[in-house]
Protein backbone atom coordinates (compact mmCIF):
# COMPACT_ATOMS: atom_id res chain seq x y z
CA UNK A 1 0.00 0.00 0.00
CA UNK A 2 1.27 3.45 -0.91
CA UNK A 3 0.98 6.46 1.32
CA UNK A 4 1.76 10.17 1.12
CA UNK A 5 2.58 12.28 4.15
CA UNK A 6 1.66 15.95 4.07
CA UNK A 7 2.73 18.22 6.92
CA UNK A 8 4.68 21.46 6.88
CA UNK A 9 6.64 20.60 10.02
CA UNK A 10 9.71 18.48 9.47
CA UNK A 11 9.46 16.75 12.86
CA UNK A 12 5.81 15.90 12.34
CA UNK A 13 6.68 14.25 9.02
CA UNK A 14 9.54 12.36 10.63
CA UNK A 15 7.26 10.99 13.31
CA UNK A 16 4.81 9.69 10.71
CA UNK A 17 7.70 8.28 8.71
CA UNK A 18 8.88 6.42 11.80
CA UNK A 19 5.43 4.94 12.38
CA UNK A 20 4.98 4.00 8.72
CA UNK A 21 8.42 2.37 8.60
CA UNK A 22 7.25 0.00 11.30
CA UNK A 23 4.65 -1.41 8.92
CA UNK A 24 6.06 -4.05 6.55
CA UNK A 25 3.85 -3.60 3.50
CA UNK A 26 3.59 0.15 3.36
CA UNK A 27 5.65 2.47 1.24
CA UNK A 28 5.90 6.24 1.42
CA UNK A 29 5.76 7.53 -2.14
CA UNK A 30 5.99 11.23 -1.30
CA UNK A 31 6.36 13.69 1.54
CA UNK A 32 4.95 17.17 1.10
CA UNK A 33 5.36 20.37 3.07
CA UNK A 34 2.57 22.47 1.58
CA UNK A 35 -0.84 22.21 -0.05
CA UNK A 36 0.25 22.73 -3.65
CA UNK A 37 2.92 20.04 -3.42
CA UNK A 38 0.42 17.69 -1.84
CA UNK A 39 -2.16 18.05 -4.59
CA UNK A 40 0.50 17.61 -7.25
CA UNK A 41 2.00 14.54 -5.56
CA UNK A 42 -1.39 12.93 -5.00
CA UNK A 43 -2.33 13.35 -8.65
CA UNK A 44 1.01 12.11 -9.94
CA UNK A 45 1.56 9.24 -7.53
CA UNK A 46 -2.01 8.27 -6.72
CA UNK A 47 -1.45 6.92 -3.20
CA UNK A 48 -3.88 4.64 -1.41
CA UNK A 49 -3.74 6.66 1.77
CA UNK A 50 -2.96 10.31 2.46
CA UNK A 51 -1.99 11.57 5.91
CA UNK A 52 -3.03 15.17 5.70
CA UNK A 53 -2.22 18.01 8.11
CA UNK A 54 -5.05 20.53 8.42
CA UNK A 55 -2.90 23.67 8.66
CA UNK A 56 -0.34 24.07 5.94
CA UNK A 57 1.02 26.86 3.75
CA UNK A 58 -0.57 27.48 0.33
CA UNK A 59 -3.63 25.29 0.83
CA UNK A 60 -5.13 23.94 4.01
CA UNK A 61 -6.11 20.30 4.40
CA UNK A 62 -9.74 20.91 3.49
CA UNK A 63 -8.77 22.65 0.30
CA UNK A 64 -6.48 19.77 -0.61
CA UNK A 65 -9.30 17.32 0.03
CA UNK A 66 -11.55 19.22 -2.36
CA UNK A 67 -9.00 18.93 -5.13
CA UNK A 68 -8.11 15.27 -4.99
CA UNK A 69 -9.79 12.04 -6.04
CA UNK A 70 -12.44 11.13 -3.45
CA UNK A 71 -11.37 7.49 -3.78
CA UNK A 72 -8.17 8.13 -1.80
CA UNK A 73 -8.42 7.27 1.89
CA UNK A 74 -7.59 10.45 3.76
CA UNK A 75 -6.56 10.53 7.41
CA UNK A 76 -6.51 14.07 8.77
CA UNK A 77 -3.83 15.01 11.27
CA UNK A 78 -4.32 18.04 13.47
CA UNK A 79 -3.11 19.49 16.73
CA UNK A 80 -6.25 21.27 17.79
CA UNK A 81 -9.15 22.74 15.89
CA UNK A 82 -12.47 22.34 17.62
CA UNK A 83 -14.58 23.04 14.53
CA UNK A 84 -12.59 20.67 12.36
CA UNK A 85 -12.78 17.92 14.97
CA UNK A 86 -16.54 18.32 15.25
CA UNK A 87 -16.86 18.11 11.46
CA UNK A 88 -14.69 14.97 11.29
CA UNK A 89 -16.75 13.32 14.00
CA UNK A 90 -20.02 14.22 12.31
CA UNK A 91 -18.85 12.91 8.95
CA UNK A 92 -17.07 9.85 10.42
CA UNK A 93 -13.82 10.96 8.81
CA UNK A 94 -10.79 9.48 10.51
CA UNK A 95 -8.31 11.84 12.11
CA UNK A 96 -5.27 11.75 14.37
CA UNK A 97 -4.76 14.26 17.15
CA UNK A 98 -1.16 15.31 17.70
CA UNK A 99 0.62 13.83 19.55
CA UNK A 100 -0.74 10.34 18.85
CA UNK A 101 0.60 6.91 19.90
CA UNK A 102 1.57 4.30 17.38
CA UNK A 103 -1.49 2.20 18.29
CA UNK A 104 -3.80 5.01 17.29
CA UNK A 105 -1.87 5.34 14.04
CA UNK A 106 -2.27 1.61 13.35
CA UNK A 107 -6.01 1.83 13.96
CA UNK A 108 -6.33 4.63 11.44
CA UNK A 109 -4.22 2.68 9.00
CA UNK A 110 -6.32 -0.45 9.44
CA UNK A 111 -9.47 1.50 8.74
CA UNK A 112 -7.90 3.08 5.67
CA UNK A 113 -6.81 -0.38 4.53
CA UNK A 114 -10.38 -1.64 4.77
CA UNK A 115 -11.56 1.30 2.72
CA UNK A 116 -8.93 0.65 0.08
CA UNK A 117 -9.64 -3.09 -0.20
CA UNK A 118 -13.41 -2.61 -0.26
CA UNK A 119 -12.86 0.11 -2.88
CA UNK A 120 -16.49 1.12 -2.56
CA UNK A 121 -15.99 1.93 1.11
CA UNK A 122 -18.29 4.04 3.18
CA UNK A 123 -19.86 6.75 1.08
CA UNK A 124 -17.40 9.51 1.84
CA UNK A 125 -19.04 12.86 2.52
CA UNK A 126 -18.62 15.48 -0.12
CA UNK A 127 -15.39 17.32 0.59
CA UNK A 128 -17.05 20.72 0.30
CA UNK A 129 -19.74 19.69 2.77
CA UNK A 130 -17.08 18.60 5.22
CA UNK A 131 -15.38 21.92 4.79
CA UNK A 132 -18.64 23.77 5.37
CA UNK A 133 -19.13 21.82 8.58
CA UNK A 134 -15.64 22.73 9.76
CA UNK A 135 -16.12 26.47 9.45
CA UNK A 136 -16.53 28.50 12.62
CA UNK A 137 -20.02 30.01 12.94
CA UNK A 138 -20.27 33.33 11.11
CA UNK A 139 -17.16 32.61 9.11
CA UNK A 140 -17.44 32.45 5.32
CA UNK A 141 -15.34 31.13 2.52
CA UNK A 142 -12.77 33.72 1.49
CA UNK A 143 -11.59 31.86 -1.57
CA UNK A 144 -12.43 28.95 -3.81
CA UNK A 145 -9.85 26.46 -5.00
CA UNK A 146 -10.14 24.77 -8.38
CA UNK A 147 -7.89 22.43 -10.27
CA UNK A 148 -6.91 22.30 -13.88
CA UNK A 149 -4.91 19.12 -14.42
CA UNK A 150 -2.23 19.23 -11.75
CA UNK A 151 -2.38 23.02 -11.56
CA UNK A 152 -4.24 24.57 -8.67
CA UNK A 153 -6.01 27.85 -9.11
CA UNK A 154 -7.26 30.01 -6.25
CA UNK A 155 -10.21 32.33 -6.83
CA UNK A 156 -10.69 34.95 -4.11
CA UNK A 157 -14.40 35.21 -3.27
CA UNK A 158 -14.42 38.90 -4.25
CA UNK A 159 -13.26 38.03 -7.77
CA UNK A 160 -15.97 35.48 -8.45
CA UNK A 161 -18.57 37.02 -10.79
CA UNK A 162 -21.10 34.25 -10.70
CA UNK A 163 -21.50 30.50 -10.48
CA UNK A 164 -23.75 28.36 -12.64
CA UNK A 165 -24.94 24.85 -11.81
CA UNK A 166 -24.10 22.31 -14.52
CA UNK A 167 -25.16 18.80 -13.56
CA UNK A 168 -22.75 17.66 -10.83
CA UNK A 169 -20.51 20.67 -11.36
CA UNK A 170 -20.53 24.37 -10.86
CA UNK A 171 -19.07 26.62 -13.52
CA UNK A 172 -17.26 29.48 -11.80
CA UNK A 173 -16.83 32.70 -13.75
CA UNK A 174 -13.96 34.91 -12.65
CA UNK A 175 -11.81 37.42 -14.52
CA UNK A 176 -13.21 36.38 -17.89
CA UNK A 177 -12.36 32.73 -17.32
CA UNK A 178 -14.58 29.81 -16.49
CA UNK A 179 -13.56 27.05 -14.08
CA UNK A 180 -15.39 23.83 -13.45
CA UNK A 181 -15.58 22.32 -10.02
CA UNK A 182 -17.39 19.26 -8.74
CA UNK A 183 -19.72 20.75 -6.20
CA UNK A 184 -23.41 21.52 -5.86
CA UNK A 185 -24.49 25.12 -6.12
CA UNK A 186 -26.35 24.77 -2.82
CA UNK A 187 -23.19 23.80 -0.96
CA UNK A 188 -21.30 26.68 -2.56
CA UNK A 189 -24.12 29.00 -1.54
CA UNK A 190 -23.90 27.97 2.14
CA UNK A 191 -20.13 28.46 2.12
CA UNK A 192 -20.20 32.01 0.81
CA UNK A 193 -21.24 35.18 2.63
CA UNK A 194 -25.00 35.57 2.05
CA UNK A 195 -24.55 39.34 2.24
CA UNK A 196 -22.37 39.27 -0.86
CA UNK A 197 -23.61 36.33 -2.89
CA UNK A 198 -27.16 36.02 -4.07
CA UNK A 199 -28.99 32.95 -5.28
CA UNK A 200 -30.50 34.77 -8.25
CA UNK A 201 -31.93 31.64 -9.77
CA UNK A 202 -32.18 27.93 -9.09
CA UNK A 203 -29.00 27.44 -11.10
CA UNK A 204 -27.21 30.73 -10.48
CA UNK A 205 -25.32 32.31 -7.64
CA UNK A 206 -24.17 35.85 -8.31
CA UNK A 207 -21.74 38.28 -6.66
CA UNK A 208 -23.93 41.27 -5.76
CA UNK A 209 -21.02 43.71 -6.07
CA UNK A 210 -20.65 42.75 -9.73
CA UNK A 211 -24.23 43.60 -10.69
CA UNK A 212 -24.47 46.85 -12.65
CA UNK A 213 -28.19 46.75 -13.43
CA UNK A 214 -31.21 44.47 -13.47
CA UNK A 215 -33.60 44.44 -16.42
CA UNK A 216 -37.10 43.03 -16.49
CA UNK A 217 -37.52 40.26 -19.02
CA UNK A 218 -40.94 38.76 -19.00
CA UNK A 219 -43.57 39.17 -16.34
CA UNK A 220 -41.79 36.91 -13.87
CA UNK A 221 -38.16 36.94 -14.91
CA UNK A 222 -35.36 39.44 -14.81
CA UNK A 223 -31.80 39.59 -16.05
CA UNK A 224 -28.84 40.88 -14.05
CA UNK A 225 -26.16 42.55 -16.14
CA UNK A 226 -22.71 42.23 -14.57
CA UNK A 227 -19.66 44.48 -14.80
CA UNK A 228 -18.08 42.27 -17.45
CA UNK A 229 -21.28 42.23 -19.52
CA UNK A 230 -22.40 38.72 -18.49
CA UNK A 231 -26.12 38.22 -18.25
CA UNK A 232 -27.45 36.19 -15.34
CA UNK A 233 -31.12 35.16 -15.20
CA UNK A 234 -33.12 36.05 -12.12
CA UNK A 235 -36.22 34.21 -11.05
CA UNK A 236 -39.08 35.84 -9.21
CA UNK A 237 -37.84 34.65 -5.82
CA UNK A 238 -34.27 35.55 -6.79
CA UNK A 239 -35.43 39.06 -7.64
CA UNK A 240 -37.24 39.29 -4.30
CA UNK A 241 -34.05 38.24 -2.47
CA UNK A 242 -32.13 40.84 -4.48
CA UNK A 243 -34.55 43.57 -3.38
CA UNK A 244 -34.21 42.33 0.18
CA UNK A 245 -30.42 42.59 0.03
CA UNK A 246 -30.62 46.11 -1.37
CA UNK A 247 -33.00 47.15 1.39
CA UNK A 248 -30.69 45.62 4.01
CA UNK A 249 -27.76 47.50 2.50
CA UNK A 250 -29.64 50.78 2.67
CA UNK A 251 -30.71 50.16 6.24
CA UNK A 252 -27.12 49.63 7.24
CA UNK A 253 -26.10 52.94 5.69
CA UNK B 1 -34.12 43.53 64.74
CA UNK B 2 -31.06 45.64 64.12
CA UNK B 3 -32.91 47.49 61.42
CA UNK B 4 -35.82 48.26 63.78
CA UNK B 5 -33.40 49.32 66.50
CA UNK B 6 -31.89 51.84 64.10
CA UNK B 7 -35.32 53.42 63.85
CA UNK B 8 -35.57 54.09 67.61
CA UNK B 9 -33.54 57.33 67.59
CA UNK B 10 -35.29 58.47 64.43
CA UNK B 11 -38.65 57.80 66.07
CA UNK B 12 -37.50 59.70 69.14
CA UNK B 13 -36.55 62.72 67.02
CA UNK B 14 -39.90 62.68 65.24
CA UNK B 15 -41.68 62.31 68.59
CA UNK B 16 -39.80 65.27 70.06
CA UNK B 17 -40.56 67.31 66.99
CA UNK B 18 -44.26 66.49 67.24
CA UNK B 19 -44.21 67.23 70.96
CA UNK B 20 -42.55 70.61 70.56
CA UNK B 21 -44.59 71.86 67.59
CA UNK B 22 -47.91 70.48 68.78
CA UNK B 23 -47.32 70.88 72.54
CA UNK B 24 -48.04 67.18 73.01
CA UNK B 25 -46.99 65.56 76.23
CA UNK B 26 -44.18 62.98 75.82
CA UNK B 27 -46.61 60.15 76.47
CA UNK B 28 -49.04 61.46 73.88
CA UNK B 29 -46.28 61.94 71.32
CA UNK B 30 -44.98 58.41 71.88
CA UNK B 31 -48.43 56.89 71.58
CA UNK B 32 -49.11 58.69 68.31
CA UNK B 33 -45.70 58.32 66.71
CA UNK B 34 -45.05 54.69 67.59
CA UNK B 35 -47.45 53.01 65.11
CA UNK B 36 -46.48 55.55 62.44
CA UNK B 37 -42.78 54.87 62.84
CA UNK B 38 -43.23 51.09 62.62
CA UNK B 39 -45.13 51.56 59.39
CA UNK B 40 -42.51 53.97 58.04
CA UNK B 41 -39.73 51.54 58.85
CA UNK B 42 -41.37 48.95 56.62
CA UNK B 43 -42.19 51.37 53.84
CA UNK B 44 -38.59 52.58 53.72
CA UNK B 45 -37.57 49.10 52.60
CA UNK B 46 -39.65 49.44 49.45
CA UNK B 47 -37.01 51.38 47.43
CA UNK B 48 -35.09 48.10 47.38
CA UNK B 49 -37.57 47.08 44.71
CA UNK B 50 -38.36 50.41 43.08
CA UNK B 51 -34.78 51.74 42.74
CA UNK B 52 -33.44 48.98 40.49
CA UNK B 53 -36.36 49.53 38.12
CA UNK B 54 -35.35 53.20 37.85
CA UNK B 55 -31.56 53.04 37.48
CA UNK B 56 -29.82 56.28 38.40
CA UNK B 57 -27.70 56.54 35.27
CA UNK B 58 -30.10 55.54 32.57
CA UNK B 59 -33.44 57.04 33.72
CA UNK B 60 -34.40 60.58 32.70
CA UNK B 61 -33.89 62.93 35.63
CA UNK B 62 -37.48 64.31 35.40
CA UNK B 63 -39.01 60.87 35.63
CA UNK B 64 -36.72 60.00 38.49
CA UNK B 65 -37.64 63.08 40.54
CA UNK B 66 -41.34 62.81 39.73
CA UNK B 67 -41.50 59.18 40.73
CA UNK B 68 -39.69 59.47 44.03
CA UNK B 69 -41.26 62.80 45.06
CA UNK B 70 -44.72 61.42 44.35
CA UNK B 71 -43.91 58.29 46.33
CA UNK B 72 -42.60 60.49 49.19
CA UNK B 73 -45.87 62.47 49.25
CA UNK B 74 -47.99 59.31 49.29
CA UNK B 75 -45.84 57.72 52.00
CA UNK B 76 -45.80 60.76 54.29
CA UNK B 77 -49.53 61.32 53.72
CA UNK B 78 -50.27 57.72 54.59
CA UNK B 79 -48.05 57.63 57.65
CA UNK B 80 -49.43 60.87 59.01
CA UNK B 81 -52.93 59.52 58.43
CA UNK B 82 -52.10 56.48 60.57
CA UNK B 83 -50.75 58.76 63.28
CA UNK B 84 -53.88 60.85 62.99
CA UNK B 85 -56.07 57.73 63.39
CA UNK B 86 -54.04 56.75 66.42
CA UNK B 87 -54.57 60.24 67.83
CA UNK B 88 -58.32 60.15 67.34
CA UNK B 89 -58.43 56.68 68.88
CA UNK B 90 -56.64 58.07 71.90
CA UNK B 91 -58.70 61.24 72.13
CA UNK B 92 -60.96 59.63 74.72
CA UNK B 93 -58.11 58.87 77.11
CA UNK B 94 -56.10 61.94 76.18
CA UNK B 95 -58.54 64.75 75.57
CA UNK B 96 -57.43 67.49 73.19
CA UNK B 97 -54.84 65.34 71.53
CA UNK B 98 -56.51 65.70 68.12
CA UNK B 99 -56.20 69.45 68.05
CA UNK B 100 -52.64 69.49 69.29
CA UNK B 101 -51.66 66.80 66.80
CA UNK B 102 -53.08 68.85 63.93
CA UNK B 103 -50.68 71.63 64.80
CA UNK B 104 -47.76 69.22 64.41
CA UNK B 105 -49.02 67.69 61.11
CA UNK B 106 -47.21 69.93 58.55
CA UNK B 107 -43.79 69.53 60.15
CA UNK B 108 -44.32 65.81 60.66
CA UNK B 109 -45.41 65.31 57.02
CA UNK B 110 -42.37 67.13 55.72
CA UNK B 111 -40.04 65.20 58.01
CA UNK B 112 -41.45 61.83 57.02
CA UNK B 113 -41.15 62.69 53.34
CA UNK B 114 -37.51 63.63 53.95
CA UNK B 115 -36.84 60.39 55.77
CA UNK B 116 -38.33 58.44 52.89
CA UNK B 117 -36.25 60.32 50.31
CA UNK B 118 -33.18 59.73 52.44
CA UNK B 119 -33.83 56.02 52.33
CA UNK B 120 -34.19 56.20 48.53
CA UNK B 121 -30.80 57.93 48.31
CA UNK B 122 -29.29 55.32 50.60
CA UNK B 123 -30.60 52.53 48.42
CA UNK B 124 -29.12 54.12 45.32
CA UNK B 125 -25.77 54.40 47.06
CA UNK B 126 -25.85 50.71 47.95
CA UNK B 127 -26.83 49.70 44.41
CA UNK B 128 -24.06 51.86 42.97
CA UNK B 129 -21.46 50.31 45.23
CA UNK B 130 -22.61 46.85 44.25
CA UNK B 131 -22.46 47.49 40.50
CA UNK B 132 -19.01 49.03 40.71
CA UNK B 133 -17.78 45.99 42.58
CA UNK B 134 -19.39 43.75 40.00
CA UNK B 135 -17.77 45.56 37.07
CA UNK B 136 -14.42 45.38 38.82
CA UNK B 137 -14.91 41.65 39.18
CA UNK B 138 -15.89 41.36 35.52
CA UNK B 139 -12.76 43.20 34.46
CA UNK B 140 -10.65 40.87 36.56
CA UNK B 141 -12.40 37.88 35.09
CA UNK B 142 -11.72 39.15 31.56
CA UNK B 143 -8.07 39.52 32.42
CA UNK B 144 -7.94 36.01 33.80
CA UNK B 145 -9.61 34.63 30.71
CA UNK B 146 -7.13 36.54 28.59
CA UNK B 147 -4.25 34.98 30.45
CA UNK B 148 -5.66 31.51 30.14
CA UNK B 149 -6.10 32.02 26.41
CA UNK B 150 -2.44 32.91 26.16
CA UNK B 151 -1.38 29.32 26.16
CA UNK B 152 -2.88 28.40 22.89
CA UNK B 153 -3.76 24.71 22.63
CA UNK B 154 -2.57 24.51 19.05
CA UNK B 155 0.90 25.57 20.11
CA UNK B 156 0.90 23.20 23.05
CA UNK B 157 -0.19 20.09 21.12
CA UNK B 158 2.13 20.78 18.22
CA UNK B 159 5.04 21.17 20.61
CA UNK B 160 4.17 17.89 22.29
CA UNK B 161 4.08 16.28 18.87
CA UNK B 162 7.56 17.61 18.14
CA UNK B 163 8.75 16.08 21.40
CA UNK B 164 7.11 12.79 20.49
CA UNK B 165 8.97 12.82 17.17
CA UNK B 166 12.28 13.74 18.78
CA UNK B 167 12.24 10.93 21.33
CA UNK B 168 13.16 8.41 18.63
CA UNK B 169 15.51 10.68 16.72
CA UNK B 170 17.41 12.56 19.38
CA UNK B 171 16.49 11.86 22.98
CA UNK B 172 18.62 14.68 24.34
CA UNK B 173 16.87 17.23 22.13
CA UNK B 174 13.50 15.81 23.14
CA UNK B 175 14.39 16.35 26.76
CA UNK B 176 15.67 19.85 26.07
CA UNK B 177 12.39 20.70 24.36
CA UNK B 178 10.35 19.33 27.28
CA UNK B 179 12.31 21.57 29.58
CA UNK B 180 11.91 24.62 27.37
CA UNK B 181 8.19 24.06 27.11
CA UNK B 182 7.85 23.58 30.86
CA UNK B 183 9.89 26.71 31.46
CA UNK B 184 7.74 28.74 29.14
CA UNK B 185 4.51 27.51 30.76
CA UNK B 186 5.80 28.07 34.27
CA UNK B 187 7.05 31.58 33.59
CA UNK B 188 3.91 32.63 31.74
CA UNK B 189 1.80 31.47 34.67
CA UNK B 190 4.00 33.30 37.13
CA UNK B 191 4.14 36.55 35.14
CA UNK B 192 0.41 36.44 34.51
CA UNK B 193 -0.28 36.90 38.19
CA UNK B 194 1.49 40.24 38.36
CA UNK B 195 -0.03 43.59 37.43
CA UNK B 196 3.08 44.75 35.62
CA UNK B 197 6.53 43.43 34.89
CA UNK B 198 9.77 44.89 33.50
CA UNK B 199 9.98 44.80 29.72
CA UNK B 200 13.10 42.65 30.10
CA UNK B 201 11.11 39.83 31.73
CA UNK B 202 8.49 39.89 29.00
CA UNK B 203 11.24 39.58 26.41
CA UNK B 204 12.70 36.62 28.29
CA UNK B 205 9.32 34.92 28.14
CA UNK B 206 9.13 35.72 24.44
CA UNK B 207 12.52 34.14 23.93
CA UNK B 208 11.37 30.97 25.72
CA UNK B 209 8.35 30.84 23.47
CA UNK B 210 10.50 31.29 20.37
CA UNK B 211 12.93 28.62 21.57
CA UNK B 212 10.09 26.11 21.53
CA UNK B 213 8.81 27.25 18.16
CA UNK B 214 12.32 27.09 16.79
CA UNK B 215 12.33 23.34 17.34
CA UNK B 216 9.07 23.02 15.43
CA UNK B 217 9.96 25.25 12.52
CA UNK B 218 13.73 24.91 12.39
CA UNK B 219 15.34 27.17 9.78
CA UNK B 220 11.97 28.48 8.69
CA UNK B 221 11.81 30.69 11.78
CA UNK B 222 14.40 33.47 11.87
CA UNK B 223 14.72 36.31 14.30
CA UNK B 224 16.14 39.82 14.27
CA UNK B 225 16.04 41.95 17.40
CA UNK B 226 17.02 45.53 18.00
CA UNK B 227 16.02 46.38 21.54
CA UNK B 228 17.25 49.56 23.17
CA UNK B 229 18.64 48.70 26.59
CA UNK B 230 16.85 51.74 28.00
CA UNK B 231 13.62 49.79 27.65
CA UNK B 232 14.74 46.92 29.86
CA UNK B 233 13.34 48.24 33.11
CA UNK B 234 10.17 49.82 31.75
CA UNK B 235 7.12 48.40 33.50
CA UNK B 236 4.52 46.91 31.18
CA UNK B 237 1.49 44.64 31.66
CA UNK B 238 2.53 40.96 31.50
CA UNK B 239 1.97 38.81 28.41
CA UNK B 240 1.50 41.75 26.10
CA UNK B 241 4.39 41.17 23.69
CA UNK B 242 4.39 37.37 23.64
CA UNK B 243 0.93 37.13 21.96
CA UNK B 244 2.13 39.55 19.27
CA UNK B 245 5.09 37.29 18.59
CA UNK B 246 2.87 34.23 18.59
CA UNK B 247 0.66 35.96 16.06
CA UNK B 248 3.65 36.65 13.83
CA UNK B 249 4.58 32.99 13.93
CA UNK B 250 1.10 31.54 13.54
CA UNK B 251 -0.28 33.77 10.79
CA UNK B 252 3.02 34.71 9.19
CA UNK B 253 6.00 32.40 9.29
CA UNK B 254 4.04 29.16 9.79
CA UNK B 255 2.09 29.69 6.58
CA UNK B 256 5.14 30.46 4.50
CA UNK B 257 6.86 27.57 2.80
CA UNK B 258 10.27 29.11 3.08
CA UNK B 259 9.49 30.65 6.48
CA UNK B 260 10.58 34.17 7.28
CA UNK B 261 12.23 36.62 9.59
CA UNK B 262 10.49 38.24 12.55
CA UNK B 263 11.91 41.66 13.36
CA UNK B 264 11.41 43.29 16.75
CA UNK B 265 12.56 46.75 17.74
CA UNK B 266 12.04 48.75 20.87
CA UNK B 267 12.98 52.27 21.91
CA UNK B 268 12.09 54.91 24.46
CA UNK B 269 10.97 58.27 23.20
CA UNK B 270 9.00 61.15 24.76
CA UNK B 271 8.08 59.14 27.86
CA UNK B 272 6.77 56.39 25.69
CA UNK B 273 7.82 52.86 24.92
CA UNK B 274 7.66 52.11 21.20
CA UNK B 275 7.62 48.45 20.34
CA UNK B 276 7.49 47.28 16.73
CA UNK B 277 7.15 43.77 15.42
CA UNK B 278 7.21 42.93 11.75
CA UNK B 279 6.79 39.66 9.93
CA UNK B 280 6.36 38.51 6.35
CA UNK B 281 3.11 36.80 5.41
CA UNK B 282 1.65 35.10 2.40
CA UNK B 283 -1.30 37.19 1.13
CA UNK B 284 -2.53 34.09 -0.66
CA UNK B 285 -2.31 31.79 2.33
CA UNK B 286 -5.36 29.81 3.36
CA UNK B 287 -7.35 31.60 6.03
CA UNK B 288 -5.92 30.87 9.46
CA UNK B 289 -8.21 31.19 12.38
CA UNK B 290 -8.42 33.93 14.91
CA UNK B 291 -6.65 37.22 15.38
CA UNK B 292 -7.51 36.58 19.00
CA UNK B 293 -4.06 37.52 20.23
CA UNK B 294 -4.20 41.01 18.73
CA UNK B 295 -7.73 41.71 19.90
CA UNK B 296 -6.84 40.63 23.38
CA UNK B 297 -3.79 42.90 23.53
CA UNK B 298 -5.87 45.81 22.29
CA UNK B 299 -8.56 45.28 24.91
CA UNK B 300 -6.04 45.04 27.68
CA UNK B 301 -4.14 48.21 26.84
CA UNK B 302 -7.44 50.05 26.32
CA UNK B 303 -8.65 49.00 29.74
CA UNK B 304 -5.38 49.92 31.37
CA UNK B 305 -4.24 53.07 29.59
CA UNK B 306 -7.24 54.37 27.63
CA UNK B 307 -6.17 56.95 25.03
CA UNK B 308 -2.61 57.07 26.28
CA UNK B 309 -1.64 53.79 24.66
CA UNK B 310 -1.96 52.78 21.03
CA UNK B 311 -1.70 49.71 18.91
CA UNK B 312 -1.45 50.22 15.18
CA UNK B 313 -1.53 47.45 12.64
CA UNK B 314 -0.03 48.09 9.23
CA UNK B 315 -0.75 45.36 6.71
CA UNK B 316 1.51 45.73 3.72
CA UNK B 317 1.47 43.62 0.60
CA UNK B 318 3.69 40.96 2.09
CA UNK B 319 4.65 42.28 5.51
CA UNK B 320 2.59 42.71 8.61
CA UNK B 321 3.61 45.25 11.18
CA UNK B 322 2.29 46.05 14.64
CA UNK B 323 3.38 49.16 16.50
CA UNK B 324 2.63 49.32 20.19
CA UNK B 325 3.04 52.59 22.11
CA UNK B 326 2.76 52.60 25.88
CA UNK B 327 3.06 55.54 28.27
CA UNK B 328 5.85 55.22 30.82
CA UNK B 329 5.38 56.79 34.21
CA UNK B 330 8.22 58.49 36.04
CA UNK B 331 10.57 58.62 33.07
Amino acid sequence: MNVIIADDEDLARRLLREYVNGEPDIEIVAECANGFETVKAVIERRPDVLFLDVQMPKLDGFEVLELIDPGIAVVFVTAFDQYAMRAFDAAAVDYLLKPFPVERFREALARARRRVSAQTGAPSPSSSDLRNAARAPGEFLQRIVVRDGAKVHVIPAGKLDFAEAQDDYVALRSESKTWLKQQTIASLETALDPGRFLRAHRSYLVNVEKITRVEPNTKDTWTAILVDGSRVPMSRSGYARFRGLLADGQNRE
Amino acid sequence: MLYMAAWVPLGAILGLLAASTGHLSPAEAAAVIFPAIVLLAFICLSPWYTCPSLPLRSSPIGKLLLHHLFAACVVSGGVVLIARLAASGLSRVMPGINLRFSAATPVLTAMIAMVYLLSVALHYAVIEAQTSRRSELLAREAQLKALKAQVNPHFLFNSLNSISALTAIDAARARAMCIRLAEFLRVSLRLGERASIPFREEMELTRMYLDVEQVRFGDRLRLLQNLDSACADCEIPPLLIQPLVENAVKHGVALLDEGGEITMTCRLEQDRLWFTIQNPFDPEAPASRGGMGLENVRQRIDARYGDRARMEVEAGERTWKVVLTLPMRGL
